[in-house]
């Protein structure tokens, strides 16, 4: 459909309440502005100042003293250190396991239509988004029975439950808008379908797969319900640390922890964000983490990275 | 071109298998709340039911759960429609917003509740800037706002955490759909204001919904969040669903199992929210 231009009138404004750029409305600007910065900037440094203060009696603005004993902690091969690796390799574990699980989960998902669309999408998005707690709650005797509960074998497995639920959605988002013609083509000159799949569409997604893992990790990364119930006491991860650390009152371990499962998630996604935008190659229109994506699946891909 | 094939069979039988260990909890929660499992397990018996459907210590919990879970979510989606719509330009100040309200994106459940503790607590970082101000003179003088009846702690932190999700979204959609829509409709002589309200808003509000039913579901779910930072009086659901579910005496256990049930329905009923408002963004955008 085409429209005729209204006289006098040139190209619409991109950004309809700002078009009169009044004094008080550049002021509101700069005050959201300030309160972004401050929201994105303040926590990660506050922690930082925490997890090195020695003595910070209230009211003091800024600690009176200073130590290094929580980071040493960790660099010492201490509980939180070993929590960290505990974190690390549960998390890569999900995010690697998730993306083999999930990928032709998504891909299938993707090829339904109508009412088996809804309600396939719907139950692949129930562990992600059904309560945690009631998700452990309702498996730990499950895990016990299999003798997998106490176990990092049996946490991993638990986690997966959510995770695998995120990136089934997410692959659901990517394979809605992969373009088949190279797979298509690659068929048409004699290819079977497992050598498409290993060939073709996996090289193809390598970005979105990288992005997966990442989304998986995460899933893990900050898990709390799940580690508990099914970990049973005898999995220590970061995020149970931090919970233990700030209900007995170490504020400085506490935030050192808090630090550290900040750092490395903030990491992945600087490097997920700039891998994906020089990956997003016409053939594979990329989904969910990548691009601007509208009002359906990739934009609303369940991300709770506590999940 | 999108992928598309005939048979439904394969890709229901995988949706099927992720579900299952919900289903798997659904079932075992279902047998333990009506006394056929579980260390409770006594015969057939409603008791446990009618005890958590009699106490009003849990309804109660639930009803905090929804108001602040809602309160959080509704925070949250105001403050990323308005940097949405904001700061939808190419200058330094919005890219600066647009970035800066995307950091939180990746920061855990945990590290936010942590950090509302430190910062939001009666001798946290607000209220020394408080007594800095000569606003308060002591920290009863401020306002507690950790572990709370009104939950305002909880509610302020859990927005500031999904903006960023709700923000990506928000930005998703004005740049895939918006400025066509909006240009059209000022080309047919729309003001800036009629725009953002009859083509901007609404487009908004339909490509945001599911993201917004997601985070609600998110915050209300949330055990870390509500363990640090909920009111003990009321309880708030999943605190309450742990709690009894740890409980030495086995008939608390029992309406732990129910309450788990309970969560896990209403995940479903969530879940079905989704789903149809996901499928109404999809037709709008086909």
């Amino acid at each position: 459909m085409t429209h005729a231009p209204v006289p006098g009138r040139t190209t619409a404004a991109p950004i309809p309440v700002a078009t009169g750029a009044s004094p008080g409305w550049r002021g509101v600007r700069l005050a959201m502005v300030t309160l972004l910065v401050i929201s994105a900037v303040g926590p990660p440094a506050l922690l930082a100042m925490l997890s090195a203060s020695q003595s910070w009696f209230y009211p003091a603005l800024l600690p009176t003293g200073w130590t290094a004993d929580a980071w040493s902690a960790v660099v010492r091969r201490g509980p939180l250190a070993r929590a960290v690796g505990t974190s690390v390799v549960l998390g890569l574990t999900t995010g690697v396991v998730g993306c083999v699980l999930a990928a032709p989960i998504g891909r299938a998902l993707a090829r339904l239509h109508g009412a088996a669309r809804h309600v396939a999408v719907a139950a692949a998005v129930l562990p992600a988004a059904a309560p945690p707690i009631a998700v452990a709650t309702g498996l730990q005797l499950t895990f016990v029975r299999a003798q997998l509960a106490g176990t990092p074998v049996g946490v991993v497995l638990a986690h997966l439950v959510p995770a695998v639920g995120v990136l089934s959605f997410f692959f659901f988002a990517v394979f809605t808008a992969y373009d088949t013609r190279l797979d298509d083509e690659a068929r048409s000159l004699g290819a079977s379908p497992r050598q498409v799949w290993l060939r073709v569409t996996l090289p193809t997604l390598r970005p979105q797969l990288g992005a997966g893992v990442g989304l998986g990790f995460l899933v893990s990364w900050g898990q709390v319900p799940l580690t508990l119930v099914i970990g049973g006491g005898r999995v220590h991860t970061l995020p149970l640390e931090v919970m233990g650390y700030v209900q007995a009152g170490e504020t400085r371990f506490a935030a050192a922890a808090a630090l550290l499962l900040i750092l490395l998630p903030i990491v992945l996604l600087l490097v997920a964000s700039a891998r994906l935008v020089r990956g997003s190659a016409p053939a594979s229109a990329p989904a969910p983490a990548s691009a601007p994506a509208p009002a359906s699946a990739p934009a609303s891909a369940p991300t709770r990275v506590s999940a | 071109m999108t992928a598309r094939a005939s048979g439904s069979a394969p890709g229901a039988a995988l949706a099927g298998l992720v579900a299952a260990p919900v289903v798997v909890g659904l079932g075992y929660s279902a047998a333990a709340a009506i006394g056929l499992a579980g260390p409770a397990a006594r015969g057939l018996s409603l008791v446990h039911i009618d005890r958590v459907m009699r106490d009003a210590t849990v309804w109660r919990g639930l009803a905090w759960t929804i108001y602040a879970a809602a309160l959080a979510t509704a925070l949250a989606t105001a403050a990323a429609v308005a940097v949405a719509i904001g700061f939808r330009g190419t200058g330094i100040g919005d890219r600066l917003a647009r970035i800066a309200a995307l950091v939180p994106f990746p920061i855990p459940y945990v590290v936010a509740a942590a950090g509302a503790v430190l910062v939001l607590g009666q001798s946290g970082l607000l209220a020394r800037l408080a007594a800095a101000a000569g606003v308060i003179h002591d920290p009863s003088g401020f306002p507690p706002l950790v572990l709370d009846r009104p939950g305002l702690g909880f509610i302020l932190t859990f927005a500031w955490k999904e903006v960023p999700f709700l923000t990506f979204v928000a930005v998703s959609v004005l740049a895939t759909r918006g400025q066509q829509l909006e240009e059209t409709a000022r080309t047919l002589g729309a003001s800036p204001a009629a725009t953002l309200r009859r083509v901007t808003v609404p487009l908004l509000w339909r490509g945001l919904a599911p993201a917004v039913v997601l985070v609600f579901i998110f915050i209300a779910g949330t055990y870390e969040g509500a363990a640090l930072l909920g009111p003990t009086d009321p309880l708030p659901f999943a605190v309450a669903t742990y709690e009894r579910y740890q409980a030495l005496d086995l008939t608390l256990r029992g309406d732990g199992f129910v309450l788990t049930l309970l969560g896990l329905i209403l995940g479903l009923a969530a879940v079905a929210v989704f789903e149809w408002t996901r499928a109404r963004a999809e037709r709008l955008r086909s």
